[in-house]
């Protein structure tokens, strides 16, 4: 089930809301462990069995560790919970991908499984994997109530997108959380704007990049274009997407921690992965970079270890080589920017910002293929491989017809209006800021119910991770 | 406060809203949208196991939503008025026209039609056979505009050289958009009578009669109205008869059994198509048998709805013209109902049809 769908906004919602609000406070983590199953199994009702077996068996190897804390059984007990919830990962996910270069690379033909991809497998994994390394190293308390730890790994806001929530920063509100009229409003608008940015501005780029895969009619500039348009509906879609996960989490008294922090004004890709995708990028480091030892080692060892962190940020993303190159691509850049010319970057003043956004294009251009081949002819068009024209009908169409989006979304992927609105909150305009906050929510939250109940271009990018 | 506020009217308008769509009475059918509606799907452990009950439910509780027809119309002035999208879900408005974007030629469609074209033509074909593509309306509106259009040169040309067993006879260059109607796909009967004795003159026949127009009363909202979501002035439905038109005998043989009728169908002018009127609309083989005839030819057209109005045109100047539309019966079948016994044939098919030809079998 979607956020941005009728039947989560005005039938899923609703009941869970109540439920929730009229539960006594020692039934509300039950209360969101059971709804959040059902939302998952609206979506997959098979692999439901699967996320409980995986919270059974982590629920007991976090008691185990903290049991046998200090001791080698304690090794052996987060050994298992890895192995576990990384060999479910690496089965569902990455088996036919395996299977599928091990037959290109041996001529033979091992039948592929053709298994369907749990959702929301790559985020939950990463989140009960912060839990049972915490739980290792000390960092949390170990969690008594599987009802809480099953909320926990199921929450429902955060379930099948993320952010990756790391359990030690919720473990305090598992426990206790509050609820105000304070709180659920900030959550309220958090929501609403996150659906506006998704249903409004990522599914209108997300018509005009399906346009342009259909089209007969394509140019170089259409192939540009498609760049530019993709790179923003991925960054409205995604970071639409943890908007309303941590408005809902506020309503349900959760804070959760942000996934996106304008990553486009970025002046280095090193500062762009500072604001992309937080969550992800902090687990990596946290639970990959620093254990191999981080920046703490030689220079090779540093390579091995830089590389081996954006192989597997690529990797995570999905099972293709084009979402690998992606991953090495970045990790390429920002070896050049720690060993080269990072320190020159800050000097270059919108030389920076524009080599920011080329190389950003040109990744996402790659991470939009559905292979290396479809990555390699998408980016072949953008220099003119092909013997394409500059220009074309269907370009010129589509660069009219979505021009205001474009532009709506282009200032929207910056802080200009953030700043604008925090600076008018500080003059006498905040009376009249206050009056049309409210209906301008509503506003909104009727133009995306009038999207949605038109049943218009309504998917999911990040749902395939 | 103002939180409180917030949330209370959030909350007030959450509940509402969702009671109203939990108790709100089912619909069977958009008129607009000319589609029936998602039902709840049947609750079963097999149906909630597969995720089938889930997946009718999304487009139930979205086909069923309060006011969605108002809520299209939103959403459409919306994306073209505030985010300034020249389109909405395709349909664009351009010269007093909507029409839906559609530029891709879908060459093995093309070729899909002439391979059945062909095999019918091998095996029943025994007089002359012609072939004739109708020109969407995108062929006279997109030409000089911004809005994507297809190479419909090219796409006549693709259908040519595939199907160099019948003659070709073009019609582009007698039409323009005026033969459209403004709200549909579809040509004007009134404005076609040109076309219809071009067509009858090149299969060696010739329509001579005059025809008197009656309008209906209602007004007429194609397809496309509905579609787009905005309100749009309604289309004036006017069909052509004479006393050879007024003799025909029509017979519809949907049903398996032959069933008399009329060339206009008023039941259907009242209907939720008007443009059905014309020999029924939908209907996988009509015969029309002219006692009036100046000629003992027969004709038989294979044909999709653009063939229902101009059909009654052509058939004066036969005895007997069989219409055959292959997206409403097998052509394996064929012979139960047409007989082929040294009539011309005329396969008349819009580039729309043959663009996605696999609807026909």
């Amino acid at each position: 089930m979607l956020f941005s769908s009728i039947p989560f906004l005005y039938y899923f919602l609703p009941i869970v809301l109540i439920c929730y609000f009229l539960a006594p406070k020692c039934l509300k983590n039950a209360v969101l462990l059971v709804f959040s199953l059902a939302f998952y199994a609206w979506g997959e009702p098979r692999y439901v069995f699967l996320m409980a077996l995986t919270i059974i068996v982590n629920y007991l190897m976090g008691l185990l560790i903290d049991k046998y804390q200090g001791k080698r059984l304690s090794k052996l007990f987060l050994l298992i919970s890895c192995v576990f919830s990384l060999g479910s990962l690496a089965y569902f996910k990455y088996a036919d991908f395996f299977i599928a270069n091990f037959n290109r690379v041996t001529g033979l033909n091992v039948k592929l499984l053709n298994i369907a991809l749990p959702i929301g497998i790559s985020f939950y994994t990463f989140q009960i994997l912060s839990y049972t390394i915490d739980v290792y190293h000390r960092n949390t308390p170990v969690q008594k109530s599987i009802v809480a730890l099953g909320a926990y790994v199921t929450l429902f806001p955060q379930l099948i997108a993320g952010p990756i929530v790391r359990y030690s920063d919720v473990e305090r509100e598992l426990r206790e959380r509050y609820h105000s009229f304070d709180k659920v409003a900030d959550g309220i608008r958090r929501f609403i704007i996150g659906l506006s940015k998704k249903v409004i501005i990522a599914n209108s780029l997300g018509e005009m990049c399906d346009a342009f895969k259909l089209s007969d009619d394509k140019s170089v500039l259409f192939y540009w274009l498609f760049a530019v348009g993709f790179s923003l509906q991925i960054y409205f879609d995604f970071s639409g997407y943890s908007d309303m996960a941590i408005g809902l989490g506020k309503i349900f008294g959760f804070n959760f921690l942000e996934n996106f922090n304008y990553p486009f004004i970025s002046k280095s890709i090193t500062e762009f992965w500072r604001r992309w995708h937080m969550s992800l990028g902090s687990w990596f480091r946290d639970y990959v970079y620093i254990p191999m030892g981080g920046n703490r080692v030689g220079k090779l060892r540093l390579f091995v270890n830089i590389f081996t962190v954006w192989f597997l940020t690529g990797f995570w993303h999905g099972a293709e080589w084009n979402f690998i190159v992606w991953g090495l691509f970045f990790g390429v850049l920002l070896t050049l920017e720690k060993f080269f010319y990072g320190k020159h970057l800050a000097k270059l003043k919108v030389l920076n910002h524009i080599y920011v956004l080329f190389a950003v294009l040109i990744s996402f251009v790659i991470f939009s293929a559905s292979n290396m081949g479809e990555a390699m002819e998408y980016l072949g068009g953008m220099f003119g491989y092909g013997n394409l024209p500059l220009v074309s009908k269907d370009f010129i169409y589509n660069a009219i017809s979505y021009a205001f989006i474009i532009a709506l979304a282009i200032i929207g992927s910056t802080p200009i209006v953030k700043d604008l609105y925090n600076k008018l909150k500080e003059t006498k305009c905040s009376v009249v800021l206050n009056v049309l906050e409210l209906p301008v929510l509503l506003i909104l939250l009727f133009v995306v119910t009038a999207y949605l109940a038109d049943g218009s271009f309504n998917p999911f990018l990040y749902f395939r991770f | 406060m103002k939180n409180k506020i917030v949330t209370i009217v959030f909350a007030v308008v959450l509940f509402m809203v969702s009671l109203t769509a939990f108790f709100k009475p089912v619909d069977s059918y958009s008129e607009s949208e000319r589609r029936p509606l998602e039902k709840l799907p049947d609750v079963s452990a097999e149906s909630i196991l597969s995720g089938s009950f889930m997946a009718g439910f999304e487009k139930y509780a979205t086909d069923q939503f309060p006011g969605r027809d108002f809520l299209r119309g939103c959403k459409a002035a919306f994306a073209t008025n505030v985010l300034q999208k020249k389109d909405n879900n395709a349909l664009f408005v351009k010269d007093g026209h909507i029409s839906k974007i559609d530029s891709n030629i879908n060459e093995p469609m093309l070729d899909y039609a002439a391979s059945l074209f062909e095999r019918l033509t091998k095996k029943h074909a025994e007089g002359k056979v012609y072939f004739s593509i109708v020109p969407d309306k995108n062929c006279y509106l997109t030409k000089e505009s911004i809005y994507p259009s297809m190479d419909y040169e090219a796409f006549i040309e693709h259908m040519k050289q595939k199907t160099p067993f019948m003659e070709y006879v073009d019609i582009t260059h007698l039409l323009d958009l005026d033969d459209y109607y403004t709200t549909d796909t579809h040509w004007k009967q009134e404005n076609i009578t040109h076309v219809a004795a071009f067509l009858a003159n090149k299969m060696g026949t010739d329509l001579t009669k005059d025809y008197t127009q009656k309008e209906i009363e209602r007004a007429f909202y194609g397809v496309y109205h509905g579609q787009l979501a905005l309100p749009f002035k309604a289309d004036k439905m006017v069909y052509l008869t004479n006393d050879v038109i007024d003799n025909f005998n029509v017979t519809y043989y949907s049903t398996g059994e032959g069933v008399k009728g009329d060339v206009y169908n008023m039941k259907k002018a009242q209907g939720r198509d008007m443009y059905e009127m014309f020999l029924s609309g939908s209907e996988s083989v009509v015969v029309i048998e002219n006692p009036n005839a100046e000629k003992d030819k027969e004709l038989v057209i294979f044909r999709d709805s653009y063939a229902s109005s101009i059909a009654p045109l052509i058939a004066q100047g036969y005895k007997k013209t069989t219409l055959v539309d292959l997206r409403y019966m097998q052509s394996a079948f064929l012979e139960s109902y047409v007989d082929f016994g040294g009539a011309d044939a005329l396969f008349l098919y819009s580039t729309s049809v043959l663009n996605t030809a696999t609807s026909m079998k």
